[in-house]
């Protein structure tokens, strides 16, 4: 930066009012206002998606589950015995035995199948925070079920629900024996994981025992841990202390895939929107071509005055540069604030039944920021940077002579 | 001798026409010359001085600055402009973003002096030059007349040898028009650069020490 180009830089900073904000750029800089806000909102809103998903599958599962390899159940001896191997793992954080087991729920006319998880609620519950009015423990013959299922059969807490379980190894003459019995809704599941709030049914491990025809068993152990995306590594550690009688499965093989499309959609929104940015470059590129007819004169004078033409492009550069990057922070804020707007509106949820939740969150976060200020100052640049080359085809000579 | 030019042939193409404007044109400048140039519009008289200025390259003849033999195309003319020429235009080219001394010290900066050495100068010039209520307004807050003799002071500030002024009245009424004649004369006498003045005022041309009229493309003395 040579002295001329300082001197005209320190201008603009000391007063940016007169020499930055003209209106020549009103439109430039509500293109790219308007663009980068669409491109950051995106971004923030996918993100958020992203986030809360994440949140919700590691809120809503286990980090790692245990279940024996050979069957279905594992014994509660067992069960003690794997327990205190794990929570001697400094990266464990609890152990929760449980049951599960698919089964079909009733009401009057009306059939729905559903996931039970029975807990042992004698312990920490980590699911509690997602039950509207958790009593603190489910009674005998109490179960929490999921709103979208309570919805869909038309229960509320307090009414009954009948289970049932087909037992498909006790065939009668008169055909499968069916398990069945009937709870009471002690509350309901809400944790915005449209699967689980559409099919979870949580009871008492003795009232699941009972239902299912089986004794001091349970079929899984739930593990939470410190750093859930260090999950599988774990899983192969905790497998290693376990032994081969024990299975350890990390929450991310469900997960992975979904996971992995969701960041992908984020990215692709990323490049598409993007291209809003470059359609606002092209206002960008009519303001600067603008200002080199208007300033023909000042260009002309300033060659004349033995400026050289690197020079001049960097002055006008600057101009249009601070007043771009301006209006791509300010575009981020705008972003932002959609964003915020889109995360508060009560007007419009997702349908958690294609889009696995039901709640738009945003986040926002410095990666995201740094990609888009980066990639979309440097599209303004480039589309500041084409028009600007003219300066080099001015001739002085000619610009005089149309004003005499 | 400071500046000379020998021999200038210059044609310019006009559709299908070839205007011949400057046809063998010769001029010696000396240090501390006031040389008025007059002539009819179309004459070849702003081509002459853009051509003695650097900023035009004659077909055919030789250009000399300080004994130099030098083109508008060599790679360093800039330089030359800003060390050796200073220049006013019929319309004062001020740059509007910039106050009248900024404007001043533009010459300054482009040569690579500091921001503060070359405001000061510029200063010192305008306070010379009678400007120094002036010195912080903007061009569109100045009279045609201030904004022309700040543009006279931002030719003078680096001191050049030579000052290539096009028209400098051209669009001043007449009492702004005396000023700045008296000014251009006044500091000629001063601070001794040679002054090559383009003009169509005739009378004030016939007081300069040196006049030429330039007719069928030749400088003839009057």
């Amino acid at each position: 930066m040579d002295r001329l180009e300082a001197f005209f830089l320190s201008k603009y900073l000391q007063a940016p009012k007169r020499n930055l904000f003209r209106f020549s750029f009103v439109f430039m800089v509500l293109g790219i206002v308007l663009s980068v806000g669409i491109l950051s909102a995106g971004l923030n809103l996918f993100e958020g998606y992203e986030s809360t998903l994440r949140n919700l599958l590691l809120d809503s599962f286990a980090h790692i589950s245990v279940q024996s390899s050979d069957s279905a159940y594992l014994s509660r001896e067992q069960a003690q015995e794997a327990i205190a191997k794990l929570n001697k793992h400094k990266e464990v954080l609890s152990v929760i035995p449980s049951i599960h087991y698919p089964l079909m729920a009733q009401s009057g006319t009306k059939i729905r199948n559903a996931n039970l998880r029975a807990y042992d609620f004698a312990g920490e519950f980590p699911y509690a925070k997602y039950i509207e009015n958790y009593p603190g423990e489910l009674q005998e013959s109490e179960i929490v079920i999921g709103h979208y299922l309570a919805t869909e059969m038309g229960l509320q807490p307090g009414d009954n629900v009948s289970l049932i379980y087909p037992q498909l190894d006790r065939i009668s003459p008169l055909g499968i024996y069916n398990g069945q019995q009937s709870f009471k809704i002690a509350g309901l599941y809400r944790s915005g994981y449209y699967e689980n709030d559409r099919s979870i049914i949580i009871a008492n491990i003795s009232d699941a025992e009972q239902l299912l025809l089986i004794t001091n068993s349970i079929s899984k152990l739930e593990i939470r841990i410190r750093n859930p995306q260090q999950a599988r590594e774990l899983a192969k550690g905790l497998s290693a202390i376990l032994g081969s009688q024990y299975t350890c499965i990390s929450w991310d093989l469900y997960a992975s895939s979904l996971l992995r499309l969701v960041e992908m959609e984020k990215w692709l929104i990323f490049i598409v929107f993007t291209f809003l940015v470059l359609i606002a470059g092209f206002n960008v590129i009519s303001s600067v071509s603008t200002i080199i007819i208007d300033k023909g004169n000042e260009i002309a004078v300033l060659k004349t005055l033995g400026a050289n033409a690197k020079s001049i492009k960097r002055i006008y550069a600057y101009k249009v540069g601070m007043v771009a990057i301006l209006s791509v922070v300010i575009g981020q804020a705008f972003g932002a604030f959609l964003s915020w707007v889109v995360e508060k509106q009560t007007f419009y949820r997702l349908k958690g039944d294609v889009y696995f939740i039901d709640t738009i969150g945003a986040s926002i976060t410095p990666f995201n920021l740094l990609a888009v200020f980066v990639v979309a100052s440097l599209l303004i640049s480039l589309c500041i940077y084409l028009p600007l080359r003219q300066i080099d085809r001015i001739q002085i000579i000619s610009l005089f002579r149309q004003n005499t | 001798m400071i500046a000379a030019i020998h021999n200038i042939y210059k044609t310019y193409h006009d559709s299908d026409q070839l205007i011949e404007v400057l046809r063998g044109t010769s001029l010696e400048i000396e240090e501390r010359d006031f040389i008025c140039i007059t002539g009819k519009s179309g004459s070849g008289k702003s081509t002459l001085l853009h051509i003695l200025g650097l900023l035009d390259s004659p077909d055919s003849g030789d250009l000399e600055i300080s004994g130099r033999k030098i083109s508008s195309l060599m790679s360093d003319a800039a330089l030359i402009r800003n060390r050796n020429l200073g220049f006013v235009f019929q319309f004062h080219y001020l740059v509007e973003d910039l106050t009248a001394s900024e404007n001043v010290a533009l010459p300054l900066l482009i040569a690579g002096e500091s921001a503060t050495a070359s405001l000061a100068q510029a200063r010192e010039l305008l306070i010379h030059l009678g400007l120094e209520q002036r010195l912080n307004r903007y061009p569109n807050q100045l009279s045609g007349g201030e904004q022309q003799r700040i543009a006279l002071a931002r030719a003078l500030v680096n001191k050049p040898a030579m000052v290539l002024a096009d028209e400098p009245t051209g669009n001043l009424d007449p009492g702004h028009s005396k000023d700045v004649w008296d000014l251009m004369y006044r500091l000629n006498s001063e601070l001794g650069q040679a002054f090559v003045i383009v003009t169509h005022d005739v009378e004030a041309a016939a007081k300069a020490p040196k006049s030429f009229e330039l007719a069928e493309g030749v400088l003839i003395p009057r």
